[in-house]
């Protein structure tokens, strides 16, 4: 079993401390998504003065869309996790691998012919997200039991302006949707309200648990096929764990919000570099991370050039792309 | 072998032909071949003088010509970095200029039409020699090399995005269809501040045809047979930023001509530089072409952007580019 652990003895803070840290950074992340707005008048002070006007704006706007921030960056945080882990490519994301993209035609579909689409809108993101990711794997030959880490990135990047360019046909056919296309294609979570997210926090509860169910398996992987096949978890399972579980979760998060590109990406990568390689903690800790980055992004995007909103996956891109980048130039195991 | 290469051309040529009249009969409103032909050589009988000779021969001529530019351009690349699976968009050329352009849109909202290619240029150089730093840096196979133009392009990307959001609506309703890939709305003055750069570029990148097959023998070949291969690759992929920076300053974001055009054309002439760009230039205009007059033909009054097909189509053939090659073949 001690094998499994890696190098998580590499953690540079106590485990505590850090979890300790992470909460802080989500309760200030919370506190800060909550009280910006436009309505900058409206501040928490407010409703303890129990002015009806700003609890109301508390309770049904903002409130909502922070656990909205915070919930799309448990999703997509563990998605991410789950794709590197499987795929052993510190690239994998639902964004470069497609899925994001086949999520939000999934979900063009049920918006424009609601009635000849067999899901509601979450399953149908579901489904796009699910049959983007299988075809990319099947590009960089993952059911054939090797996958090329080249191929996957490049597949999933080609699969991903497919879906794209499929989402922007959609649109084109439908003007009402036209309208907030700048807005929904880069990820918008401005005008959530509470049903979709209560919806969202069941597949975000479901996802957690079963990310941890996982968590052994995804150590197993880290190991190479080989090994994580003679210690009894056959890597192909594994395989099929991890995509059903990044296509359920990045499906229920663009079915709320759009398709935000690159959080999937550096959150699992900032996990790792707090806590070492050790799946048992990263799966809780990513969860952690997600939901904080998520909820500064959202307060970012409230106060970088008022009176306008920035949607959240601008301001998310406008982090991630540059670190996708950096990346790419270091990474010494692609070829 | 002469006489199939110059049925091929003439097919080619005809297929153009073919082309380009079907862009002049399709869209909003059907222009039937004989009204075309009247209005065209002002013969007697009905004409459409509005719609043809103000909307869709410009239209036409700069499809074709763009298309022709961001061919040449990829086959240009792909030759020097002897990469199939590199293009204008894909080492990030598209990306930076459109990034360019639209901050000099948002800068100076009246800026004259003529100085958008020079903008579109300089984004485009400056995207490039980011790539291009890079692959000197260190060595690097293709298939990194992409890598790293996709990254360069997603973050210009993410630029692109933010400037859209937070612009006020009206001075970006116009750069959002350009960025899509779209001829709509393009005339005669667009044609007019491009095709003087774009024609010189293209008979400079014929011209250099018979150096770039001295290259795709291999740097250390290329220099015993006397070749300055460091400045020359330099001076090639010049000119294929050109072509594709100024291409996309006028038609946005058209992916994956400059990645298809070539492959389809070497599959038809072979693979010797003087034979492979012609045919790339003549398939180019073909696709966008045909892209362009399908964008209008599929639900009119309706206009899908030539963008949306040339992905829609482009990207299944990357696929099946990246599947045909050996997976550990990065050289």
């Amino acid at each position: 079993m001690s094998l499994a652990v890696g190098r998580a003895g590499a953690a540079r803070l106590p485990l505590g401390l850090s979890v300790a840290l992470l909460l802080i950074a989500i309760a200030g992340g919370a506190l800060f998504s909550l009280v910006t707005g436009g309505r900058s008048d409206i501040g928490l002070a407010a409703i303890f003065k129990g002015d009806a006007t700003s609890a109301a704006v508390i309770r049904d706007i903002r409130a909502p869309r922070s656990l909205a921030a915070a919930l799309i960056g448990i999703n997509l945080g563990l998605a991410g996790l789950a794709l590197q882990a499987v795929t052993r490519n510190p690239l994998a994301s639902p964004s470069i691998l497609g899925i994001n993209q086949g999520a939000a035609f999934g979900l063009a579909l049920a918006l424009i012919a609601p009635h000849a689409v067999p899901l509601p809108l979450d399953g149908m993101a579901m489904l796009g997200a699910l049959a983007a990711g299988i075809l990319t794997f099947a590009i960089a030959g993952g059911f054939a039991g090797r996958i090329d880490a080249m191929r996957l990135i490049l597949g999933g990047v080609a699969v991903g302006a497919f879906s794209y360019a499929l989402v922007r046909f959609a649109y084109t056919l439908e003007d009402e949707l036209a309208r907030s296309v700048v807005r929904w294609t880069v990820g918008d979570i401005t005008d959530i309200r509470w049903p979709p997210v209560l919806r969202m926090a069941f597949w975000t509860v479901s996802g957690v648990i079963v990310a941890m169910l996982a968590a052994h398996r995804f150590n197993l992987m880290a190991m190479g096929q080989d090994v994580a096949k003679s210690l009894g978890a056959d890597p192909r399972v594994t395989l099929l764990i991890g995509m059903l579980l990044a296509a359920g979760l990045t499906g229920a998060a663009v079915s709320v919000a759009g398709p935000i590109a690159f959080a999937g990406l550096i959150v699992p990568h900032m996990a790792k570099l707090l806590f070492g390689q050790d799946h048992r903690i990263l799966v809780p800790t990513t969860a952690l991370l997600g939901a904080a980055l998520m909820l500064v992004a959202d307060g970012m995007s409230k106060v970088v050039s008022p009176p306008v909103e920035v949607p959240v996956g601008v301001v998310v891109a406008l982090i991630g792309a540059p670190w996708f980048l950096l990346q790419t130039l270091l990474a010494e195991d692609l070829e | 072998m002469t006489g199939r290469l110059g049925l091929t051309y003439a097919l080619l040529g005809a297929a153009a032909l073919a082309v380009a009249v079907l862009s002049l009969a399709v869209g909003a409103v059907r222009v039937p071949p004989g009204v075309i032909i009247n209005t065209l050589f002002g013969l007697d009988g009905p004409t459409q003088d509005f719609i043809i000779n103000a909307s869709r021969v410009p239209r036409t001529l700069l499809s074709a010509l763009t298309g022709a530019s961001l061919a040449l351009s990829g086959a240009i690349i792909q030759a020097i970095l002897r990469n199939p699976l590199a293009s204008p968009k894909i080492i990030g050329i598209n990306s930076g200029a459109a990034l360019a352009v639209l901050l000099a849109a948002i800068a100076v909202p009246d800026l004259p039409l003529g100085w958008q290619p020079l903008i579109a240029i300089a984004g485009g150089i400056a995207a490039v020699s980011i790539v291009y730093a890079m692959a000197e840096f260190r060595p690097i196979s293709p298939a990194r090399l992409a890598l790293i133009g996709i990254a360069v392009g997603f973050t210009c990307d993410a630029g692109v995005d933010f400037i859209l959001v937070t612009a006020d609506t009206y001075d970006i309703s116009a750069p959002m269809i350009w960025m899509t890939g779209s001829l709509w709305g393009r005339g005669w003055q667009h044609l007019e501040a491009v095709w003087p750069f774009l024609t010189v570029l293209i008979a400079l990148g014929l011209a250099l045809a018979f150096r770039l097959d001295l290259i795709r023998l291999g740097a250390a070949q290329a220099t015993s047979l006397g070749m300055n291969v460091r400045i020359e690759r330099l001076v090639m992929l010049a000119v294929a930023t050109l072509l594709a920076a100024i291409s996309v300053s006028v038609v946005g974001v058209l992916g994956f001509v400059g990645l298809i055009a070539p492959h389809i054309a070497r599959a038809l002439v072979g693979g010797a530089s003087r034979q492979l760009l012609p045919a790339s230039l003549l398939i180019g205009a073909v696709l966008v072409m045909l892209a362009d007059a399908a964008g209008r033909a599929i639900l009119p009054p309706i206009e899908v952007s030539a963008g949306v097909l040339t992905a829609l189509f482009g990207a299944p053939f990357f696929i099946y580019l990246l599947l045909n090659r050996p997976s550990h073949g990065d050289e």
